[in-house]
């Protein structure tokens, strides 16, 4: 039974892989017979710079969620990060002093909802749906819903810098996606993440450290949105409480979109490149296609309802023979 | 020896009164504390008001409490009320001009409690085939919160409607003590429904465990879909009432009532895990959160200021349930 589902899912991913990819080139073939404007240069490039601030947090999302975990906070500290980074550029001048400050600002918002869920002992979703208000009030409470906005050379220099016809921005997401790859698949930290989201009770018992992997994936969720938020700033030299208000479940469509499963201990972060490629180029189609904002939500919504309803169908999870539950 | 089985025996004493009647404590403790700094908070009319605003939150939490009895959360209650809102009023302002319209607006009432049942069953349906607990409910409501939200406002073209009608009766539902008093038939309907009946006593053995529930055939799938049906045809009911005290529809009306009314029920002290429960728990935990909110609002702290309170809330309140359920299983051991 075991071994025939295994073989099942097996098949069914190396199908959804593959028919991702496809699905990704044909929509852009359908993109471009409607309008062929849509394979311009700056398109794309657009489209790149959207998947590098926005993958940078799937990233991290997709880490927890191979750790079992799911942080909805998200959205709130790439928020904060940016408000944080625009107040301290302006304040001191530095970029480096401020860089440093926020992703240090990030690791401590992280690692406060890894202990409240590991130490406390509470529900993931939950603590992160406390926090999430918890910071987002912060963030109106600080600028009052305003914008806040820099001037700053460095930072518009980095945003506006291009490298290959590419932005720097783009290739500060591809080093990230390299040194996490690395770590998730090569170092014994990223094995033992893999072995606490796949069963958490076995990890215990092998001696690993669960509760650590758990906190640290929250970690790094917490300094990835900081790098988030500053690749933002970069671009737009701005911060407010509008941009990313979505941000969370966007990283989780993208995550399962590409692969991983909500259950934890199977998937990787490489393949969420693919997820998150999927949904920015749906996006810019559907504003390409002139479709009003609600009728832009209301796919998201769908995209979101269906990709789980997918992931359930690739786990083996529809039938009455379900072993495990998040 | 025996000092020591007395000190646990009045520890667990007091923290069972305290696992009890703590709400309780927690709501005169901040009725006190709001009366002393601003006189103006117990009086006759803020009460009222209070309890008014409280009905709504309150009828939208009554529908959430039965979810999450099941060990399943629903996030879509807020979108639910936006579009019901604007169904109810838009059907209100084509049909009933004339002052004694009142069969319009009993058929606009079933009609948003039927709107509302229907999305909720849709909810309840998807989650059902998907077996799905805690995490697949929680990203599955998400989802149709975002769908449904922007059904509505897909409807109301983004636009707020004032209402135009001149249906007596159903301006009236929303004045008066009458909010107040749906609120408590509808909460002494849906606890004798939990507490009584075949139906309520299954919700509850589903959520302490479901495949247990599963194979002494219950219909697991067909009680799921009903539950989320119920807690969608409160969302619609609810929109009644607001719309009714506002004499107008927005679709963006019911933003935020999710949030409200999880933080309503699990302050009260109904268990995530889900099989614990009940309406009265609640019922407190919606007085305590709408009394904080007016108190705050009355001693000057700002809507923004509030979100930090709020999530603190949630966390805190999570917090003590599973503290408490931790003791518990010392004492056992």
């Amino acid at each position: 039974m075991a071994a025939k589902n295994f073989k099942r899912n097996k098949v069914l991913s190396l199908f959804l892989d593959k028919s991702i990819l496809f699905l990704l080139l044909a929509f852009f073939i359908v993109m471009a017979s409607i309008k062929p404007s849509f394979l311009a240069w700056w398109n794309i490039q657009n489209i790149f710079l959207d998947v590098s601030i926005y993958g940078v947090v799937a990233f991290g999302m997709t880490i927890l969620i191979l750790c079992g975990e799911f942080d909805l906070s998200a959205s709130s500290q790439f928020m904060w990060a940016q408000i944080l980074f625009v107040t301290l550029l302006n304040a001191t001048g530095n970029p480096f002093v401020s860089i440093v400050i926020t992703l240090i600002s990030g690791f401590i918002l992280g690692t406060i909802n890894g202990i409240i869920v590991t130490r406390f002992r509470i529900n993931s979703f939950i603590t992160t749906l406390g926090t999430m208000t918890m910071i987002r009030g912060l963030c109106l409470v600080f600028t009052d819903g305003k914008m806040v906005s820099t001037k700053n050379e460095f930072i518009a220099g980095l945003g506006g810098g291009q490298f290959l016809g590419l932005s720097s921005l783009t290739y500060i997401y591809i080093v990230i996606l390299l040194i996490l790859s690395v770590i998730m698949a090569y170092t014994n930290f990223g094995r033992r993440i893999y072995a606490t989201g796949g069963n958490l009770e076995v990890a215990n018992l092998a001696g690993i450290n669960t509760r650590f992997y758990k906190t640290a994936s929250f970690s790094i969720m917490g300094v990835l949105c900081g790098i988030a938020g500053i690749m933002l700033v970069a671009q737009l030299r701005a911060g407010s409480t509008q941009y990313g208000t979505d941000l969370a479940l966007t990283c989780v469509a993208a995550t399962v979109i590409g692969g991983t499963q909500l259950s934890g201990g199977s998937g990787s972060v490489l393949r969420t490149v693919v997820g998150m490629l999927v949904i920015v180029v749906l996006y810019k189609a559907l504003i390409y296609l002139g479709l009003q904002a609600y009728f832009q939500n209301l796919t998201k919504g769908l995209v979101l309802i269906a990709v789980v309803m997918l992931d359930a169908m690739m786990s083996g999870r529809t039938g009455a023979a379900r072993v495990k539950s998040i | 020896m025996f000092s020591e089985q007395k000190g646990k025996h009045i520890r667990t004493r007091l923290t069972g009164i305290l696992k009890s009647y703590g709400v309780l404590i927690g709501l005169i403790l901040i009725i006190i504390v709001a009366s002393i700094v601003e006189s103006t908070f117990f009086t006759f009319n803020n009460i009222l008001n209070i309890l008014r605003q409280a009905s709504v939150i309150g009828i939208v939490s009554l529908g959430v409490t039965y979810v999450m009895m099941l060990g399943c959360l629903d996030l879509s209650v807020g979108s639910i009320v936006s579009l019901c809102s604007v169904i109810a009023v838009s059907i209100l302002n084509r049909y009933s001009h004339s002052p004694d319209s009142n069969g319009t607006a009993v058929l606009v009432i079933f009609i948003a409690a039927l709107t509302g049942f229907v999305v909720g069953t849709v909810n309840g349906t998807i989650i059902a085939i998907l077996n799905g607990r805690l995490g697949e409910s929680f990203i599955i409501t998400y989802g149709m919160m975002i769908v449904v939200g922007s059904l509505a406002l897909l409807y109301s073209r983004g636009q707020f409607a004032a209402g135009t009608f001149g249906s007596t009766l159903y301006l009236k539902i929303g004045t008066g003590f009458l909010p107040i008093i749906s609120f408590l038939v509808l909460a002494i309907i849906m606890q004798i429904i939990l507490a009584r009946t075949k139906f309520g006593k299954r919700i509850s053995f589903m959520g302490a465990n479901v495949e247990c529930a599963r194979m002494s055939g219950i219909k697991v799938k067909l009680y799921k879909v009903i539950t989320y049906g119920v807690s969608g045809m409160c969302a619609g009911l609810a929109a009644i009432i607001v719309t009714s005290r506002v004499n107008s529809a927005s679709p963006l009306q019911g933003s935020g009532y999710e949030l409200e009314a999880i933080a309503a029920v699990v302050v009260g002290g109904t268990s995530l895990s889900g099989g614990y429960g009940s309406i009265i728990n609640t019922i407190l935990g919606v007085l305590v959160l709408s009394v904080l909110s007016n108190a705050l609002n009355v001693i000057g702290v700002g809507a923004n200021a509030q979100l930090l309170v709020r999530g603190g809330i949630i966390i805190l309140a999570v917090g003590i349930d599973v503290w408490n359920k931790l003791n518990e299983g010392k004492d056992l051991k």
